[in-house]
């Protein structure tokens, strides 16, 4: 049986990043509950000498040569996606 | 501080010599570029961009876990590590928690007192490095030209247990690394960092202290100086009857300190998951055998090559800090001899400067140096002037005979041109004393008239061949 707490959900929103109000803590303690409950339904298989799925495809050694290859997407481009920039760099709130 | 010891673990980043980096085709060589000019859709983790593996990392990673004597992995997968910070575009490292390509390893490291500690390697495995930041008043910049260089990360385990001893290993490592190419390895430019884990604990407790990483030093001087505040720091705490907190520090160079920066994240935290973009690797026992062969000569190797050239330990790992020297040392051996391979190693000790920081350039023919072996063997030459004509040789001159000719610095050793002049000497008066004083059986006097003749000679004279002519006559 799940269990998880408004400070566990807080803990996981702060390390994704998200910002949350107070009723979305509530709201989503609830989900992620109703979430691993479903998804523990898979405890109740026996899975004893089945590999674990690491991926779907059953690809193996994809690799590439060591081969400079210059993108025609220019680096004005890429900054252009950004919120902000300066001196050919992307711009972000100060972080330490 | 007697009644404490401490315990060392290093981890070490090292950024690989790879043309492009780990998952994308851009230009891995940043230095002095243009800030995100050496970049690419999958460096800024674009939605949509399918990233693919450099096969040169994963070679070089293969060799790598050869200079380490590690066993490398039939089977490694690579992972996502989460976390948010502004020079991780994807909002995840992609690197290898759970199967890493390079597995458990050993290395003998010979430390400054003369004995050789084992640190055995945990594990190595392949990351992509993040981006760097720069900050400002309010604001920070990203610059994404760094973002996806591969590493390797080496993770040792914690059999150090002295600063001298960390430093002692590290540099090692970085040899070991710059001798089989798989780094630059110019510390400057941060191609290789380390990140030291130090706890504390009462001499003979079998439970290990709570530990503190120091992270990114990017010199052998700082590890030992940070290795050396932490002890101190930690014994502090213990003695006042404190707690250590684990937590990541960082370490500054120009204060000599060690300051908090974060509580450091349980693993969890970063919500590992298998990278289900990128498929695993799988290398066969022949692969493997095949990537690491013909790897170039490593320090181990040049050790016992020279153990038995009967030149002090302290030379030889003088030299191991420039593999240029140290292979031009070995080809000296191998087509002159033990005798002028010393020669050669005690040249290069005493004449030039060699530290890993300094990418000095400096290289000389071997036959050269073979002809100058031979001209100093045969005492056509004084040490003195022999190291001046080893360095001249090292700067580029060649022919050390016609330079020796040229400077006038070979001796005379025809034994009729040195006999005129002892028999010279001999008959001046302001010998007599020295001529009886020998009579009388003080011996010493005779290096007086060894001296008056390398006067009259110039100094060109054979010292050898005058003292045995002067005891010829007398």
């Amino acid at each position: 049986m799940a269990n998880v707490s408004r400070d566990d959900v807080v803990k996981l929103a702060a390390l994704s990043n998200l910002q949350l109000v107070d009723d979305e803590v509530d709201g989503l303690t609830k989900d992620i509950v109703n979430i691993l409950q479903y998804v523990e339904q898979l405890g109740e298989l026996d899975t004893e000498g089945v590999e674990p799925t690491y991926q779907v495809v059953d690809l193996e050694n994809i690799m590439r040569e060591d081969e400079v290859i210059t993108s025609e997407v220019t680096t004005s481009d890429l900054l252009a996606l950004a919120p902000d920039q300066a001196e050919n760099q992307i711009k972000v709130p100060k972080v330490l | 501080m007697a009644e404490y010891e401490m315990t060392i673990g290093i981890e070490c980043h090292v950024q690989l010599a790879t043309k492009t980096k780990l998952f994308s085709p851009a230009d891995n060589d940043a230095r002095d570029a243009k800030p995100n000019s050496k970049t690419h859709p999958i460096d800024f983790g674009l939605p949509g961009m399918l990233p693919i593996l450099n096969k040169e990392a994963v070679n070089l990673a293969v060799r790598a876990g050869k200079a380490m004597n590690a066993k490398i992995a039939n089977l490694s997968r690579f992972d996502r590590k989460h976390y948010f910070y502004p020079d991780l575009p994807n909002g995840y490292q992609i690197t290898q928690m759970y199967q890493p390509t390079i597995l458990a390893g050993e290395i003998d490291v010979p430390t400054e007192d003369g004995t050789t500690v084992k640190v055995r390697i945990h594990h190595a495995h392949i990351e992509a490095d993040a981006g760097k930041l720069t900050h400002y008043g309010d604001y920070s910049l990203v610059d994404l030209n760094r973002a996806g260089t591969p590493l390797i990360e080496i993770v040792s385990e914690p059999d150090m247990h002295s600063p001298t001893e960390a430093k002692a290993y590290t540099t090692e490592l970085y040899r070991l690394m710059t001798f089989a190419g798989i780094t630059h390895g110019d510390l400057y430019h941060g191609n290789m960092r380390f990140d030291v884990n130090l706890s504390v604990a009462p001499k003979g407790s079998k439970e290990l202290g709570t530990r503190t990483e120091t992270k990114n030093l990017n010199s052998f001087r700082s590890v030992e100086k940070a290795a050396e505040y932490e002890f101190k720091r930690q014994v502090a705490l213990l003695e006042k009857g404190e707690r250590i907190v684990q937590e990541t520090r960082g370490w500054d160079d120009a204060k000599g300190k060690t300051t908090s920066q974060r509580s450091k994240e349980d693993a969890q935290d970063y919500r590992y998951m298998p990278d289900p973009d990128i498929p695993p690797i799988v290398l066969s026992d022949k692969q493997i055998q095949e990537i690491q062969s013909n790897l170039p000569k490593l320090p181990p190797e040049y050790r016992a090559e020279w153990g038995d050239l009967g030149v002090d330990k302290s030379v030889i790992n003088s030299i191991l800090a420039n593999q240029k020297y140290a292979e031009l040392v070995s080809a000296v051996l191998s087509s002159g001899g033990k005798k002028a391979a010393k020669r050669v190693a005690n040249w290069i000790s005493s004449n030039l400067t060699i530290d890993e920081a300094t990418d000095e350039k400096k290289n000389a023919d071997v036959a050269d140096l073979l002809a100058l072996c031979e001209m100093t063997e045969k005492a056509e030459i004084t040490s003195n002037a022999a190291s001046e004509l080893f360095n001249e040789l090292m700067n580029g001159a060649t022919d050390p005979r016609r330079l020796a000719e040229d400077r006038n610095l070979l001796q005379v050793s025809d034994e009729g041109e040195i006999a005129a002049i002892v028999d010279e000497v001999l008959a001046d008066s302001a010998s007599q004393k020295a001529i009886d004083d020998i009579k009388a059986g003080n011996d010493k006097a005779i290096g007086f008239l060894v001296g008056q003749i390398m006067k009259k000679s110039q100094g060109k004279a054979n010292p050898g061949m005058a003292q045995k002519l002067i005891r010829e006559r007398l």
